[in-house]
């Protein structure tokens, strides 16, 4: 029987930090009979060296058992005793997280005697726990409160003081992340998360038993890794909490969509939590092959960008040297004027666009206007222009090349712009959506603008700046984008686009009559 | 089935034809009222708003919220009225509260920074009073709510603290 060691050394070591529990090893039928137990009296086929869990959860039966410090992302410790279960044969009730699947073994999750435990141990974990749901932001999508419903004993027997944490009721761990102790309950998610994910080390479990407390390894470094937002995501109560999404939103009035981070070439699978289409965060959305179960915190915050007040989100026009707003059908008409009586156009796609959206550029506009366009890409991330010139940053997500598709580009067969410059033609058409930096625009060339801009961005272009024609960021529209690795990932809208912007497609329909 | 209206022509009686009869019933009635009011005192009328009526203790009229002795609100901006209002009459901006003003430490760092009853919505369920988890929210007594100016009907949070007598 293989454990869970031997199947981490078989992994490399990036899939170790990204996902313990890999999906790698799948059920194959076939030669070797697989593996069977029974699970409440249903047979089951495994993979040895999984654990009983891993079993119930690729069943697709994970629900039946409650857990609270087993996280497939992160090595077991088996240290909370919710997840027990009775295995025939065994004189105690077995961790389900811990306990190595064996063939011919018979499972019982619903018995009197494992309902009984997992009533005592949400007793316990209930002796301290506060009774501040109203307060808490975990409230809604928490652990404890899900297990107490189904498994916990309505009432308690303990009638003393709670413990309480004074020092540490609310203590800023860094910028980004608030601990109140009095809710731990001690699943050390956390520690083993910052150990052995992000191997920052920063957190740690010191004391024992009632006395135990949740600390940093230095006081006046606080958290410094860069996935601290995940921390409030798998903590299974409200102990840890991101600042940003402190006391702005309960969970339940929230709706998810899925959506892909546009924050670097990497391409994580993210969830966009809105209501009413305003954006209120975004959390990692599992993907083995790309990102596992994490987010970095700049992606996570990204939501800002989208929302940002200063988003031009209205068509605009020169006016008296300046750019005032106005209607669709005006910016259109300027513009198929501008693209029509200009002699050479050089078309500049940031390489944050779709695959679509290039693809349909370089497609309709010599269809419009005749062939008098040249097409280039722009990436700006420092002078990384082909994704060769890619690295990455960190041991888990972070990648250099801070746009989403720059291998799409390249598909799409678009040359990178020559040093970053844009000299010799009349007009220029600048289409970015808000990721790759705004390159440099010789003297004397009319601009029109395309995609996701700020009022800033804009400013920066000053008066050459002709025609402004708002469009939609990732998470407001569909499309394609490659990533790092080449894998393709389509994604659709998450939330609808709250200004005038359109897609690309529909915003140049009109501008040739 | 349409209905089908049929007309009577029906002769009077003598005692209706004779009309004495009827006259001195309506002024037997007048008499009555005129002595239940003049000599009895027994009206059914009252001079409001001088008098007011008598209402039972559980009549739900205009909001308030609660406070404590240091005159902070017992709301924690927990948004179970605003969840549960049938109305949508609630609107919540929660916030954190500054550590120096809040001497009751984790109990109370958050709070409400907006909160609005828009009282025309309002339909007096008595829900939100149900689901606060803080007794903060109650439906007190007063019925008198008209307002010169439909802005004076949203009710703020300053409003909502004034010190009302709560019922039971």
């Amino acid at each position: 029987m293989c454990n869970t060691t031997d199947i981490n050394r078989e992994m490399g070591k990036h899939e170790i930090a990204l996902n313990y529990c890999s999906n790698k090893h799948a059920v194959q039928k076939g030669a070797n009979p697989a593996p069977k137990l029974i699970l409440d009296g249903e047979v089951v086929e495994f993979v040895a060296g999984d654990t009983i869990l891993q079993v119930a959860e690729r069943a697709g039966r994970g629900h039946l058992i409650p857990r609270y410090c087993y996280h497939p992302g992160l090595p077991i410790a088996g240290t909370c005793r919710m997840c027990t279960v009775e295995v025939e044969k065994m004189v105690k009730l077995m961790t389900a997280c811990s306990t190595p699947a064996a063939d011919g073994m018979v499972v019982h999750t619903k018995t009197e005697r494992v309902l009984k435990s997992r009533a005592g141990v949400m007793e316990f974990l209930l002796i301290n726990h506060p009774l501040d749901c109203p307060v808490c932001d975990k409230a809604g999508e928490c652990d404890l409160q899900d297990n107490n419903y189904r498994y916990g004993p309505v009432t308690s027997s303990f009638l003393e003081d709670k413990r309480t944490y004074p020092k540490a009721a609310t203590k800023k761990l860094s910028e980004k992340i608030t601990l109140n102790m009095n809710r731990c309950v001690h699943c050390e998610r956390c520690v083993r998360f910052s150990e052995e994910v992000v191997k920052s080390c920063d957190l740690m479990m010191v004391n024992r038993s009632w006395h135990k407390e949740l600390t940093l390894a230095d006081d006046k470094l606080g958290l410094t890794s860069e996935y601290q937002g995940c921390l409030s995501d798998f903590c299974p109560v409200g102990a840890l909490t991101f600042n940003d999404f402190r006391f702005v939103k309960r969970s339940w009035f929230l709706q998810r969509h899925p959506s892909v981070c546009d924050g670097c070439s990497k391409g994580c699978n993210i969830e966009v939590h809105s209501e009413d289409n305003i954006i209120y965060r975004f959390t990692p959305a599992y993907n083995e092959k790309i990102n596992g179960h994490w987010i970095c915190d700049t992606g996570r915050l990204s939501y800002h960008q989208v929302m940002d007040p200063t988003r031009i989100v209205r068509p605009m026009l020169a006016h008296n040297g300046a750019l005032q707003a106005t209607s669709w059908e005006l910016a259109q008409a300027a513009t198929g004027h501008l693209l029509e009586t200009a002699k050479k156009v050089k078309v500049v796609i940031g390489t944050d666009a779709t695959i679509e959206e290039i693809r349909y550029l370089q497609a309709a506009l010599p269809d419009m206007f005749g062939s008098k366009f040249t097409f280039r890409s722009f990436n700006g991330t420092g002078t990384l222009s082909t994704s060769s010139q890619d690295k990455k940053l960190d041991h888990l997500l972070i990648m250099q090349d801070k746009t989403a598709n720059l291998r799409g580009a390249e598909e799409c067969k678009l040359a990178p712009l020559e040093n970053g410059q844009i000299n010799d033609s009349d007009l220029v058409l600048l289409v970015r959506f808000g990721r790759s930096a705004v390159p440099a625009v010789g003297n004397g060339q009319k601009l029109i603008l395309l995609g996701v801009w700020n009022s800033a961005e804009q400013a920066s272009l000053g008066a050459a700046v002709e025609v402004m024609l708002p469009g939609l960021a990732t998470v407001e529209k569909s499309g394609t984008y490659i990533n790092c690795d080449g894998i393709r990932q389509q994604f659709i809208p998450a939330v609808v686009h709250l200004g005038e912007g359109m897609a690309v497609n529909r915003l140049l329909r009109f501008t040739k009559k | 089935m349409a209905t089908k209206t049929v007309n009577v022509s029906r002769p009077y009686t003598w005692q209706e034809k004779f009309y004495l009869f009827a006259i001195v019933q309506g002024l037997l009635i007048t008499l009555k009222h005129f002595i239940n009011g003049f000599f009895l005192r027994k009206h059914n009328t009252i001079m409001y708003p001088e008098v007011k009526r008598e209402y039972s203790n559980r009549f739900r009229g205009s909001h308030f919220i609660s406070v404590d002795k240091n005159k902070t609100e017992n709301c924690t901006a927990c948004y179970l009225c605003q969840t549960v209002c049938p109305a949508e009459c609630i609107t919540i901006v929660a916030g954190e509260r500054e550590s120096s003003k809040n001497p009751d430490g984790v109990k109370k760092e958050k709070r409400p920074v907006r909160f609005d009853i828009d009282s025309l919505r309002c339909c007096f369920c008595g829900f939100c009073e149900e689901a606060c988890p803080k007794d903060a929210i109650k439906l007190s007594g007063k019925y008198e709510m008209a307002a010169t100016s439909r802005s004076d009907t949203k009710y703020d949070l300053i409003y909502l603290k004034r010190e009302v007598k709560g019922r039971g």
